[in-house]
């Protein structure tokens, strides 16, 4: 390197602070407080990027988003309707809510002729009954989730615009494929408040995510915010839980890899004398740092083995039909222990996702219903036994509701109203916000846009989306939608 | 009721905050939001405080939501400069909202003793004489006029009217300009007291423009071939060696791509449903890097991109520039389709938000909405197709993906609130483009002229290759059916000899249809000579027919024997039995009877027919016809857009050839050159290299040459605490900015470096999950919707939705794919033991040697000292191992991914 070219001394970052800087970590590599994001700060406006503090005071620190693919009969879970069973067989027209067809179609973009509103009443196809001291009411496919019902506000007033299963990337995004990427409400999460543990990912994702149909990589994806806000796919192989993960050559050791590291370390050091004031080059030797700790750090996550015969239990890891599930929630459970800030947990998922019970509802719902069930309810009580509940909020999704009428003997999409639960950190239990019609048809009672529930989500974690806004990235009202107040303790 | 994201876009809480319509009291609106905006940005700050807001020109509402001028009259002063518009616009002189403002500026509109601008600067308001300044505000008028004058004198930088050509400005540090990029960069330097930083030693240099204009790293042999040369313009050849290099097409090729939204198709990931984009699209991208390497005119590129189909319609090569179009393609949805289009154009072209006026008159800058659909009118007849390609009929295997304009007709309504679901049906909008965006000389009615296409356009499968392939391919057949004859087993003779009777006459009636079809093209369709062949085709067509028939006879024939047989070989039921067993196969045989009887009545029917008197009413073969005229509206668009006139054209292209070299556009948003847009650092330089562009003949490779052989370019990137403190983040260029290589760069640079990067030019993409192992360039491997190479993703490629710039981040998922991936792990095997061949033992060479390959740059005496230790003190398994992992250290050393 050509002396010339040397300041000795630059905007406050000596050369020899430098060294410092960048000599104290456990590899010889770590360098000061700075944040990964500072670096990619964007001088030319008065914009900033978040410090990574929260806007207000939060009430929640982590959140686990699970979603159903395929769209879960809101009739027959969170959303009981007894007069289905008092009209079966019946025409809707038939029934006193013949109305309910004159504005099925109001909201609806680009619907599929084929997915229409199906008109003879299908009856209830599970039974159900009121849980806990609130007595919610909940179906019998769902009764474990149930027997949490004190903890749950269940949001009853939901609708959607989408008759596909694009609807499933609105859930995540406020938006649908045609318009491709936009940040999650998980990036948005991460990106305001970043990260509470430096081994793990910001924002992790479980199990096999929606089809490419229907949104596919863009549920998890960051769009504008950066490739540094998407989630982090894991895998169900603890050896292969994030890509290169491992070295592809099984002979490395980690002794080898940390001479390695102690070797990039001093030559980056060297190199970046020139540099003093080079952030990029702070954030990358930071970044081996975390990438070091993750080869370690994520498998042990992975690692369930340790868990108590009872907790393996709970979840029901212990029975084939909720093993898969099981893990994922116990992993989950793990993640937000370790300060994770986001964990999406997706069910069903691959092409239109298999909740999508066109035909026989009740094989359908029943089995999936069944893989489900405990394993959720048993995140719910461990959370709470081990006092994680407090600040980990939990909500519960799906793309869009099921119609009232039937289809042979399944029931069609039906974006027009549907149901949620949210669950922990500052959330009311016992809760349920909302109503739909009689038959479940329309949500007419405390309507809510998909997009309220990511403004609930981020009210509690403390966040101001108007706050978030990227100049040049325009967002619109109803992206940022509103917070759900009623159910907020 | 809320409004959905689709049908009712509504602008959210704060941003009415800077929007007209708020400002004003009493609910009255602004008519053109627009005129404010440019009131705004011609007094700039200077703008009295109570003076931006509508009833500066307007005379306070009484209606609620005024529609138009009657409900919300103009003030002497807005009437004034209404009138003066209408006065220049007469004598066909420039009438935008500054031009007049300068021209009223000394009257006193409103007839109160003050004039227009003392008004506006110092506060009261030039349109309503009770309204004037205070005697504090005139007491500061003296200072605010001078502050004013200063601004007014600086370069005013309009992007939406036409390129002047600046003057190049004179500087005091003459001794440093090489070419006027750096006269203009010097002016800044001087007036903000700054200081350029030294050049670049010459080994960062040249990396760093290896890397710029051809996407690779200098070998070590090149690194001291420069090293040695001392001639002045041993830099300037060494520039000129990469731009003829065909490797620059690749480089810039993948910019231009981003920009242009390159994407290959996309779908079920398991099916053959094309959803996004088509089949073969890569055409397009070899015509963008062969366009690049030929130094073709960015105008011509964008016109072949728009209208190749119209402009060459003849022309295959030029066809393929319509991927442009083509990629667009969305099964879903015409809707997005056509927004997509529309938006896209804009923004990569003119760097205008356009796309947001399909629900409402644009916020900020000029554009109405119905503007919006005039532009979408210009691609409301477009379609997509796939022609065929010499030598493969099957398009799903090869085929030219292109843009053709199928429906004249096809109109388009104006959507209201960009709503689909509500076409205003009484209006249907003609083409035109944003009279904003005209500047004084162009027109918004485009001048269309419809394009009458040659045969081979609108009747592909007419051309003598297709016809060639198809008779190629129906001789193949027969060839295949004859062969199958000769080897057949002996109780398959007479079924291949069916089949090769088929073949034989399905050959004899295409040639029997070319003819005729022939014929007919020659316009001989009533002569005798055409009537024989149309009957010789119907002929042979009815032998087909018969041919297929005795087949299908002999097929059912023996199937019912077979049936037969098996139910005569089972054991007779015994009595005591109540179900007969043998009845499923009864059953069957009794079907194969019947199917049989069919067959030979079908037989029969044939034969009748094959034996009555030939019509001239053959069957003519399967083929795809298309309209025979185009509207010629894309073609008129393509034009006006690269018309010298237009005011975006060049800046933009310009800015984004800057951006790419400096790693910051001139406009920092180079998608956006409107008001939301960022202002740019260097106006007057942009104005001048898109005026020199231009007159250039729009060519980029003198324009790269311009910008990388400046003394802008060649400075160091090293931090200096003077100019750090005044500009800290180097907006006024006092170094060379530092930058991240590209996803792509990073993967090719990995195996060019070891020797092993395939430089084979061109063709089909290469599965996306070949990333790893494949070793061509990574601009071939496929990148899609959810088919993207995670390697490159991990690197921040380009977003197939939308890259107008590349934005590197930071991230542990980068880090391990640099130090674990097999394609790090395999490259340090290969390189360490080629050096080590190389240098015959000696660490101190294999350092010296791993560091000019690597990072382009010799160790410093440290450098090896340390690298020595490395290779001294650690004991895994072996020397060779250690050597290894040097390589991989310097593979994920921050140098290699840095563009110094």
């Amino acid at each position: 390197m050509p002396s010339e070219n040397h300041p000795h001394r630059c905007a406050g970052v000596t050369r020899r602070s430098f060294l410092a800087d960048t000599g104290m970590g456990f590899t010889g590599l770590v360098l000061g407080s700075m944040l990964f994001r500072d670096s990619t700060a964007r001088a030319e406006s008065a914009w900033r990027p978040p410090d990574g503090l929260p806007h207000f005071p939060p009430k929640a620190k982590s959140v686990i988003w699970i979603f159903l693919c395929g769209g879960v009969s809101h009739l027959e879970s969170f959303d009981v309707k007894p007069a289905l069973n008092q009209y079966a067989g019946k025409s809707i027209e038939e029934t006193p809510f013949k109305d309910v067809f004159a504005t099925a179609d109001k909201n609806i973009v680009g619907a599929n002729p084929a997915h229409g509103n199906r008109k003879v009443i299908m009856p209830l196809q599970t039974g159900y009954k009121a849980h806990g001291q609130s007595g919610l009411v909940v179906g019998d496919w769902f009764q474990n989730i149930g027997s949490c019902a004190d903890d749950l506000a269940v949001v009853r007033s939901l609708w959607t615009i989408h008759n596909d299963h694009g609807a499933q990337l609105t859930w995540h995004t406020g938006r649908h494929p045609r318009e491709l990427n936009h940040p999650t409400i998980g990036a948005w999460v991460t990106y305001g408040l970043g990260t509470l543990n430096q081994n793990l990912p910001e924002y992790v994702v479980l199990g096999v995510p929606t089809g490419d149909c229907c949104g596919g990589a863009f549920t998890h994806g960051a769009a504008y915010l950066g490739p540094e806000y998407s989630g982090v796919r894991l895998g169900g192989d603890p050896q292969k839980p994030l890509p290169f993960i491992r070295p592809a050559d099984a002979a490395t050791t980690a002794e080898e890899q940390l001479q390695n590291l102690s070797l990039l370390g001093k030559l980056n050091s060297l190199a970046g004398i020139d540099y003093p004031d080079d952030q990029e080059l702070r954030a990358r030797i930071k970044s081996y740092e975390l990438a070091f700790q993750m080869q370690t750090s994520i498998p042990e996550v992975m690692q369930l083995e340790k868990e108590s015969a009872e907790t393996r239990a709970l979840y029901g890891m212990d029975k084939p039909e909720t093993k898969g599930f099981a893990e994922k929630c116990l992993v989950a459970r793990k993640l937000v222990e370790r300060g994770v800030r986001f964990v999406q947990l997706f069910h069903g998922g691959g092409g239109g996702g298999e909740w999508d019970a066109h035909a026989d509802i009740k094989a359908n719902h029943g089995k999936l219903a069944n893989q489900v069930d405990q394993p959720i309810a048993g995140l719910l009580k461990d959370l709470k036994q081990r006092g994680l509940l407090d600040d980990t909020l939990v909500v519960f999704g799906t793309e869009f509701g099921r119609t009232p009428g039937a289809e042979g003997t399944g029931r069609d999409h039906h974006p027009q109203g549907f149901s949620a639960w949210l669950a922990g950190g500052g959330i009311k239990g016992g809760v349920a916000h909302g109503a739909t019609d009689e038959l479940g048809f329309h949500a007419v009672e405390h309507r809510h846009y998909v997009t309220d529930i990511h403004a609930t989500v981020l009210q509690l974690m403390g966040l101001d989306s108007m706050r978030l806004e990227i100049p040049g990235r325009k967002r619109l009202e109803i992206d940022h939608g509103e917070a759900i107040r009623e159910i907020i303790a | 009721m809320r409004l959905s994201p689709n049908t009712g876009y509504r602008p959210r809480r704060s941003a009415l905050v800077g929007c007209a319509l708020a400002l004003l009291g009493a609910g009255a609106a602004c008519a053109t939001p627009s005129n404010k905006a440019a009131l705004e940005r011609y007094y700039d700050k200077f703008l009295g405080k109570e003076l931006n807001r509508c009833t500066t020109c307007h005379l306070p509402s009484a209606v609620k939501d005024p529609q138009s001028l009657d409900d919300f009259p103009h003030n002497p002063f807005g009437d004034r400069l209404r009138v003066l518009g209408e006065e220049l616009s007469k004598a066909g002189k420039r009438k935008d909202i500054a031009t007049r403002l300068a021209l009223v500026a000394h009257e006193d509109s409103d007839g109160d003793g003050i004039d227009n601008e003392t008004e506006l600067l110092a506060g009261g308001n030039p349109g309503d004489a009770k309204l004037t300044p205070t005697a504090e505000q005139l007491a500061e008028m003296r200072t605010r006029r001078a502050e004013f004058g200063k601004f007014m004198a600086s370069y005013r930088w309009q992007p939406f009217e036409r390129v002047l050509r600046p003057p190049i400005p004179n500087v005091k540090n003459a001794d440093w300009v090489r070419t006027p990029v750096d006269s203009f960069i010097a002016a800044e330097h001087e007036e903000r007291g700054l200081t350029p930083r030294p050049s670049a030693p010459k080994s960062i240099l040249l990396r760093r423009v290896y890397l710029d204009l051809i996407g690779l790293s200098p070998t070590p042999e090149e690194q001291r071939a420069f090293e040695e040369d001392h001639a002045s313009d041993a830099y300037e050849k060494v520039v000129d060696r990469l731009l003829a290099d065909p490797r620059h097409g690749e480089r810039w090729g993948r910019h231009w791509m981003d920009i242009w939204r390159y994407s290959d198709w996309a779908g079920w990931t398991d099916g053959k449903q094309v959803r996004d984009s088509q089949r073969h699209i890569w055409r397009w991208r070899d015509w963008i890097v062969e366009s690049l390497n030929a130094d073709r005119g960015y105008d011509r590129m964008a016109t072949e991109m728009l209208a190749a189909d119209e402009l060459a319609p003849g022309d295959p090569d030029a066809l393929r520039a319509t991927g442009f179009l083509v990629r667009n393609y969305k099964m879903l949805s015409r809707e997005q389709w056509m927004e997509d289009t529309v938006k896209h154009t804009a923004q990569a072209f003119l760097g205008i938000t356009l796309g947001c006026a399909k629900c409402h008159d644009h916020r900020t800058d000029p554009i109405s909405q119905a503007e919006y659909y005039q532009v979408r009118a210009v691609f409301e007849p477009h379609q997509i197709r796939t022609d065929r390609v010499p030598g493969e009929l099957d398009r799903e295997k090869d085929g030219l993906p292109r843009a053709y304009d199928i429906d004249k007709e096809a109109p388009t309504y104006f959507l209201i609130r960009g709503d689909e679901r509500k076409p205003d049906k009484d209006r249907a909008m003609q083409p035109a483009v944003p009279r904003a965006l005209c500047g004084d000389k162009l027109k918004p009615a485009l001048e269309i002229v419809p394009v009458k296409l040659p045969r081979e356009a609108a009747s592909p499968d007419k051309r003598e290759f297709v016809i060639k392939d198809t008779v190629t391919v129906s001789e193949q057949a027969l060839a295949k059916t004859r062969e199958a004859l000769a080897t057949a087993k002996p109780e398959q003779v007479k079924l291949r000899e069916l089949e090769l009777a088929i073949a034989d006459v399905k050959h004899a009636a295409l040639l029997a249809e070319l003819r005729a079809e022939q014929l007919e093209d020659q316009g001989k369709k009533d002569a005798d000579e055409w009537k024989d062949a149309a009957k010789e085709a119907t002929l042979k067509q009815c032998n087909v027919a018969l041919c297929e028939a005795r087949l299908a006879l002999h097929t059912a024939a023996l199937a019912q024997a077979d049936a037969q047989r098996v139910l005569d070989e089972l054991p007779p039921p015994t009595e005591a039995e109540i179900a007969d067993p043998n009845r499923a196969q009864r059953d069957k045989a009794g079907a194969a009877a019947k199917k049989a009887a069919e067959a030979a009545q079908a037989l029969a029917k044939a034969e009748e027919q094959a034996k009555a008197e030939p019509t001239t009413a053959f069957k003519p073969r399967p083929k795809d016809d298309y309209p025979a005229v185009s509207t010629g509206r894309r073609l008129a668009f393509a034009k006006w857009l690269t018309d010298a006139d237009n005011p975006l054209t060049a800046r933009v292209a310009m800015n984004h050839i800057w951006l790419r070299h400096f790693g910051r556009g001139i406009v920092a948003t180079p998608e956006n050159f409107g008001t939301n847009g960022a202002r740019p650092s260097h106006p007057a330089l942009l104005d001048w290299l898109a005026a020199e562009f231009m007159e250039g003949g729009w060519k980029m490779k003198a324009m790269h040459r311009m910008l990388v052989t400046s003394s802008t370019y060649r400075m160091a990137s090293t931090p200096d605490e003077a100019d750090a403190k005044a500009d800290a983040d180097d907006l006024d260029l006092w170094r060379m900015p530092a930058r991240r290589m590209e996803a792509e760069l990073v993967r090719d640079n990995l195996l060019y470096v070891c020797g092993n990067l395939d430089l084979t030019p061109g063709g089909p993409d290469i599965d996306h999950m070949q990333g790893l192992t494949s070793k061509r360039r990574s601009i071939y491997l496929r990148t899609a919707p959810e088919k993207e190479v995670e390697f490159l993703k991990i690197f921040d490629g380009p977003s197939v939705n939308e890259c107008y710039q590349r934005h590197p981040t930071v991230m542990p998922q980068q880090s391990l794919a640099l130090a674990n991936s097999e394609l790090t792990r395999a490259q340090s095997k290969l390189l360490a033991k080629r050096l080590t061949d190389e240098t015959a033992g000696s660490d101190e060479a294999f350092v010296r040697g791993a560091f000019e390959r690597v990072l382009a740059r010799a160790p410093t005496a440290e450098e090896v000292k340390t690298c020595l230790g490395f290779l001294k003190a650690n004991a895994p398994p072996d020397a060779a191992r250690l050597r290894e992992n040097l390589i991989l250290v310097l593979f994920n050393h921050n140098d290699f991914v840095s563009i110094r």
